[in-house]
């Protein structure tokens, strides 16, 4: 792009160009240097250029979500609403960032686009206010879990805020302790289809918890007991044993069984005939891992 | 080289590799710029013409594009002013361009073209300054990249540089240590990694990320010191090989997700780095990427049934080399389909990071 010409006649000559191709990015960065004009000229106020510019965008979003130069564009646009605008005015405009993403995200609820949006959005929030929302984005993976219980973004975004949320809740011991158990429970109830691999992976997340060697940080329960660990390992395998009775071909009952008793052995004792029987039984469901399944047959001296 | 997609279909029988029929139908892409579909394509062109070239090495006809023109059209897409490289000639210039345009030029034996003056008469070489714009990118304060002077970071960028100023032989012109330190904020509680910290994993951003570990010379301590994360993040990726239905043997990029040939590449090299490829059914994603070419014109999709791309025949083909050198090395030959061994960090020919780091 040579010998730029600066107008909103080029705007729109511009518009029409992204709407036929959004990837052509040459004329994305264009259009940057054409708004960046335009926000120096007298006449046209900033937030009304900015404003028109987010909802020309709006239609492409919807019809290319997983464009990656229009979700940059707009994070640039919202960028020039910290240096254009007062606060005041900034932060509504961020905040109708929230309303959008949530509308892409109903659409597709697995779009990582829209997920790191919407972390980008919070975080570009929080500190315009110096307020945290971790307690309102905890309450919307919440929300979006209980439509989908399969929805692994939403159950990746939860993982990251338990930490911050339990922190700045000052949560005592026994809060920490009740939250876990009620996350154990919201995945008790997801593995009513113990065929959801994206619970279990949340599930292996949660008993991350009891292991010693994981970093304090994250850790959910910081005040455990050997004892503790023990009852709630035993907890979760009769719970894991109980889906077993609905479901004999299920590997991932298998599975985080075996991974349970290679990660816990310390705390549950489990018969080896009974290891050894979970260990035949994922191999002839999921032979498709065969040599995985050998190299934890080696780990556990099977 | 065009991007447009067909005019085949992907569905050819799983058993044998076309192999002549993609050498044709890639260097037929160069014929194409009739099609409406070839200029809406553009923004892809210089990423085009790596996808192309790399696929006819890997297919044993690395000669089979004029290494002339390859080496023109590189540089016609060059902008002397930041020192990057663009999609194509006069677009703007790029991280993801600048790598496949330096990746091209050490590909064709013409990367001598950059130790030219910047500009007639000055003293700075074109090397030194293509190596600036990727140094330039980093942020000093957390150690990612952006990719280019008005976009997010993601450790996307963060690998292309480090692929590319190794490959130039300028890896001091960054911060190494704190780019690792940024990959493992990125890091999550399944082993994986994403875009920035707080991202959910992706198989895409797991190779990149694992790959510029590799480059920045830690992946092997790791792996020795820490087999628990390496088991943890082998199973989730293994857990990408679908098992059941129509995709049986494909490879999704995250969990419930669909199958897609080009994951043979992000999942497939990722197990290859953590030594761990023979944990998903190697012979399966082989019939899988093999049933998605088209037989009479060449090209690969991204499923059976779909229309050919060159990104997606690129993906298969060095998918497809993946499995039958990891195969080779694990003594489980399969029936051998000939193709080059491709590197696993760089996507680029053994042959030609082996020698690069004999003379480098």
């Amino acid at each position: 792009m040579r010998a730029p010409e600066f107008s909103s006649n080029t705007l729109n000559a511009i518009s029409k160009l992204l709407a036929k191709n959004p990837e052509y990015y040459t004329i994305w960065n264009y259009r940057r240097r054409v708004l960046q004009a335009l926000f120096n000229r007298e006449g046209a106020p900033p937030a009304n250029l900015i404003a028109s510019d987010l909802q020309f965008l709006v239609p492409l979003m919807v019809q290319y979500p997983k464009c990656y130069w229009i979700w940059n564009y707009r994070m640039w646009l919202l960028d020039q609403v910290k240096t254009h605008l007062e606060l005041d005015q900034a932060v509504q405009f961020w905040k109708e960032e929230v309303g959008l993403v949530g509308k892409m995200l109903t659409r597709d609820e697995r779009n990582f686009h829209g997920w790191d949006y919407r972390r980008h959005v919070i975080l570009q929030l929080e500190e315009l206010q110096q307020v945290s929302m971790v307690e309102s984005e905890f309450e919307y993976t919440t929300k979006m879990i209980r439509k989908a219980l399969q929805n692994f973004s939403a159950l990746h975004y939860r993982s990251k805020l338990i930490p911050r949320l339990l922190s700045e809740r000052n949560a005592s011991n026994t809060d920490r302790r009740k939250l876990f158990d009620q996350e154990l429970d919201m995945m008790q109830e997801a593995l009513i289809d113990p065929f959801n691999q994206s619970a279990w992976f949340y599930h292996q997340y949660l008993m991350s918890t009891l292991d010693c060697a994981y970093p304090a940080a994250d850790l959910i329960i910081t005040d455990l007991l050997d004892s503790d660990r023990q009852r709630y390992l035993e907890q979760e395998i009769e719970r894991i044993k109980e889906i077993l009775e609905d479901y004999d071909d299920c590997k991932w009952i298998y599975q985080s069984l075996l991974q349970y008793h290679a990660d816990f052995a310390a705390y549950v004792s489990t018969p080896k005939d009974e290891v050894g029987q979970w260990l035949s039984e994922l191999q002839r469901l999921d032979p498709m891992r065969s040599k995985r399944w050998a190299h934890v047959q080696t780990i556990l001296k099977l | 080289m065009s991007l447009a997609s067909g005019p085949g279909l992907g569905g050819s029988s799983p058993d044998m590799l076309w192999a002549d029929k993609h050498v044709e139908y890639i260097v037929s892409l160069d014929k194409r710029d009739d099609e409406y579909e070839y200029w809406l394509t553009e923004h892809l062109r210089l990423n085009g013409v790596f996808w192309g070239l790399h696929a006819l090495h890997i297919l044993g006809h690395p000669t089979a594009l004029p290494r002339d023109d390859l080496i023109r059209f590189t540089m016609s897409c060059w902008d002397a002013s930041s020192g990057g490289f663009g999609a194509a000639p006069d677009h703007d210039p790029h991280m993801l361009y600048t790598c496949s345009a330096v990746q091209i030029l050490v590909m064709v034996d013409g990367v001598s073209v950059l130790d030219e003056p910047a500009e007639p008469g000055s003293s700075e070489t074109k090397r030194m300054r293509v190596a600036h714009f990727i140094s330039s990118l980093q942020d000093r304060e957390t150690g990612t990249f952006h990719g280019d002077k008005y976009g997010e970071p993601d450790t996307r960028f963060l690998y292309n540089a480090l692929n590319s100023l190794s490959l130039l032989g300028k890896l001091n012109l960054v911060d190494v240590p704190l780019a690792v330190k940024y990959i493992d904020s990125c890091s999550n509680a399944d082993g994986g990694y994403g875009t920035v910290p707080g991202a959910e994993s992706h198989s895409g951003q797991i190779f990149v990320c694992l790959a510029a570990l590799s480059i920045a010379g830690v992946l092997d301590q790791r792996l020795k010191d820490d087999s628990k994360w390496a088991d943890r993040l082998g199973g989730w990726l293994s857990e990408r090989q679908i098992s059941t239905g129509k995709g049986y043997g494909g490879l999704n990029g995250r969990p419930e997700k669909e199958e897609d040939v080009c994951y043979a590449w992000w999942v497939g090299t990722s197990l290859v780095m953590l030594q761990r490829s023979h944990w998903i059914d190697r012979p399966a994603l082989r019939k899988f990427i093999l049933s998605c070419q088209d037989g009479e014109h060449g090209g690969i999709s991204d499923r059976p049934g779909h229309a050919v791309d060159v990104f997606h025949t690129h993906f298969g083909i060095v998918g497809l080399s993946l499995l039958e050198w990891s195969e080779n090395k694990d003594g489980e030959a399969s029936e051998p389909l000939g193709l080059e061994e491709v590197d696993p960090v760089y996507c680029m020919p053994r042959s030609i990071t082996k020698a690069l780091s004999r003379t480098g």
